[in-house]
């Protein structure tokens, strides 16, 4: 008599085959009978306070890990909950694998307790949804998830889970090595544009790297640092991109766009050749498109087909994984070295030089003496004081932006940010999830007073776990980034950005268990950030920051990188209204 | 700009709702769409309107979409040098007769409600010498490009 086990037996063991450590999730009627498999697995579970953080913890896990997470939720508003996090795993290309709890199969579409069509409402924003229709599918549902979840471009995936398929028996037959492990390659590109690019590298003055996040996925930085230095071509990175290239590095031009560095923008726009890796000419990074690396031929390696002159024409396209296109792009570059005599890397020290000149012409700055706390001070010391392989999650506002320009970024997936959704309250729990797949290293969360209070109740969820999680808040009291929009482009206007009614977070802290305290004074900022970092326990410093300080450089909406404000206007009355003529554009 | 677009699909709904979906979300003028069932999945006929500049990018987009099989788009060719003739024979159901009396070593490609795709064979004579060819119901295209399977799609049965 072959022994049989439950649905949700099986897909506890089916995750274990994948390799999964933890996951994260919060139980509800529909996962009844996962979670009581759960009780006796050894599987780690972490039990979240709402299903976004699940989403989001899951995300972070994967983003520090390289590996898919896993969220969990029960069915109707548990799966519904979940969607915000999906879709940020989605615009970012995340391999997150999401279960969610379904009514039983018999009463689907009956409008049941709790039923949502979770797979309808799952479409947009998951690579695929499977809805596991028998218990006898479950294993081969599972690997394909997984599977599906890594291959080509990653990405979100869900499996909708009747409780009926919980709970029905079968003799499970598991496939024989994890979908992981079967990730689907994708090589589309000619040998002739392999050459035409090289060639292309070769007969350019003045080149510049615009490295994504695809570098990181595919886990293309030796390969990028490689051919930077090879061929002496300077590197910016977008916001996804940030930890690929080093930023101390002397060809490091660091984040491009609508807050990129002066000098990076304007080798953006001078540049004559612009080699996109793994990046997705995102409207942030572009600004408006006719001005976008006007003089510029640009070659685009993307994995995904769907990229290539999807929102910029490029002249030469190389379909592939990023990490194997660069890997034939150096070997091709080398022949072609070789047969032309000629070193890949002559005729850029100009090129380098007037970017120099452009870094000491509007450096990235801020008043460092006066008496208020600048929240770049603040990046700046926790960068400094962190660990170099510190962990560093970030909400979405003024603060994000401001450790994108102020983090020194040494490693690739230390980088955590909601970039392309752009979700409020990401930070907090990604940095929760990062933890769970580090224990050892230090994970800071750098996070807004408006983020934080979005998913502050997974206090109870560090402090339950002792999931040593830094908690940084860069308190403006005020959603900073609209604030600041309504300042610039909407004639001081402020409505409905003021933050100050809020609770005192240290003291919330204090009650959860976690120790917080609040810095208030520039000159106490240096001893809080080293106490703050000193032991392996959930911490949570309130910074209040100066509420004025705005995010510069700024490249006003509808206009091109070449037009971005450097550093606040010091102007006259008389002026302002030219000012006002500029960014009403 | 009108295109055809020709995909084939696994048989789970699921493919085909994304796919609407897509063309929802890209702003594709969907005129005519036909599916019908195949022992695999589903054949899907569209003719679109979207602008030139967008479809290279829709193409790809649809060929890397899960539960995709396939994808073949074709341009609107009326200048005469089509090998393609799209017959909506909702209107006049002798359309297709005539036309298979005119071009009987014709490949049919598609065939749903109505709505049918053939081949003519590249040896014919032109189309212009056939009455009644230039009707509405007859919408000539040319193939622009075909999907090759694409590795990262390899597996797509039906689970």
């Amino acid at each position: 008599m072959p022994k049989l086990f439950t649905g949700a037996e099986i897909l506890l063991e089916s995750l274990r085959r994948e390799k999964v450590e933890v996951f994260f999730g919060l139980p509800g009627g529909s996962v009844l009978p996962l979670y009581d498999a759960l009780y006796s697995s050894g599987l780690r579970h972490l039990l979240v306070r709402h299903e976004q953080a699940a989403a989001f913890a899951a995300d972070g896990y994967a983003r520090a890990s390289g590996k898919p997470g896993v969220c969990l939720a029960t069915s109707g508003p548990g799966a519904t909950n979940l969607t915000t996090g999906l879709t940020s795993a989605a615009m970012d290309s995340i391999p997150v694998v999401a279960l969610t709890g379904q009514v039983a199969a018999g009463v689907i579409g009956k409008d049941a307790f709790q039923e949502a069509d979770t797979i309808g409402i799952s479409l947009p924003f998951t690579k695929r949804s499977f809805l596991a229709r028998s218990v006898d599918a479950l294993p081969r549902v599972i690997h394909e998830a997984f599977k599906t979840a890594v291959s080509g471009r990653p990405g979100p995936v869900l499996v909708d889970l009747p409780k009926s398929v919980l709970m029905e028996k079968a003799e499970p037959a598991y496939p024989d090595s994890p979908g992981t492990d079967q990730r689907a390659k994708v090589r589309e590109w000619r040998d002739e544009d392999m050459a035409r690019a090289a060639a292309m590298i070769l007969e350019s003055r003045r080149a510049v790297l615009y490295a994504g996040g695809g570098v990181i996925a595919s886990e293309a930085w030796r390969e990028l640092l490689e051919l930077a230095e090879l061929a002496c071509v300077p590197v910016t990175t977008t916001l996804m991109g940030l930890g690929a290239f080093p930023s101390a590095h002397p060809l490091s031009l660091g984040m491009l766009g609508m807050h990129g560095s002066y000098a990076t923008n304007q080798a953006i726009c001078h540049c004559d050749l612009l080699v996109a890796i793994g990046a997705r000419f995102d409207d942030r990074v572009t600004g408006r498109i006719s001005g976008f690396a006007p003089e510029a031929k640009k070659i685009h390696i993307d994995i995904d087909p769907a990229e290539i002159s999807k929102n910029v024409r490029v002249d030469v396209a190389l379909v592939g994984d990023a990490r194997e296109a660069l890997q034939a792009l150096l070997a091709e570059l080398k022949r072609q070295t070789r047969q032309g005599r000629v070193p890949a890397h002559s005729g850029r020290q100009q090129w380098l030089q007037r970017i120099e000149s452009w870094r000491a012409e509007h450096p990235l700055t801020y008043d460092k003496y006066g008496h208020s706390v600048k929240p770049q001070y603040v990046i700046e010391t926790l960068s400094h004081y962190a660990a170099e392989d510190a962990i560093c999650a970030v909400d979405v506002g003024q603060h994000q932006m401001w450790t994108a320009q102020y983090w020194s970024f040494n490693r690739p997936r230390t980088w955590l940010c909601s970039s392309g959704l752009g979700s409020m309250g990401y930070g907090f729990p990604a940095a929760m999830g990062a933890q769970m797949a580090f224990p050892d290293r230090q994970v800071l969360a750098i996070v807004g007073d408006g983020g934080f209070q979005m998913t502050l109740n997974e206090l109870a969820t560090v402090a339950q776990y002792r999931v040593p999680v830094k908690i940084a808040i860069i308190n403006n009291h005020a959603l900073g980034m609209v604030r600041q929009w309504q300042e610039i482009f909407f004639e001081k206007r402020y409505c409905d950005t003021d933050l100050s009614f809020a609770p005192d977070f240290a003291k919330l802290a204090e009650s959860y268990g976690i120790r917080g305290v609040r810095v208030d004074h520039r000159t106490d900022v240096v001893d809080a950030v080293r106490d703050f970092l000193s032991d392996r326990e959930p911490r949570l410093i309130d910074f209040w920051v100066d509420p004025a300080e705005n995010v510069y450089p700024i490249v006003p909406p509808g206009a091109s990188l070449g037009e971005a404000v450097v550093e606040p206007p010091r102007v006259l009355v008389e002026e302002e209204e030219a000012l006002d003529d500029l960014w009403a554009v | 700009m009108q295109w055809l677009m020709a995909l084939e699909i696994d048989d789970d709904p699921i493919s085909s709702c994304r796919l609407m979906n897509t063309f929802r979300r890209k702003g594709i003028t969907i005129v005519t769409l036909s599916m019908a069932a195949r022992p695999a999945g589903f054949s899907l006929i569209a003719l679109v309107e979207t602008p030139e500049a967008e479809v290279e990018h829709i193409f790809n987009l649809l060929r890397r979409t899960e539960g995709v099989y396939n994808v073949t788009y074709y341009r609107h060719e009326p200048a005469g040098d089509a090998s393609f003739v799209f017959i909506d024979a909702d209107a006049n159901s002798s359309s297709v007769a005539r036309f298979l009396q005119a071009f009987p070593e014709s490949k049919l490609i598609f065939a749903s409600q109505g709505k049918y795709l053939l081949e003519i064979p590249a040896d014919r004579r032109p189309r212009a010498t056939v009455p009644g060819i230039g009707e509405p119901e007859y919408l000539p295209f040319a193939r622009v490009k075909t999907s090759v399977a694409h590795p990262a799609l390899a597996s797509k049965q039906a689970i």
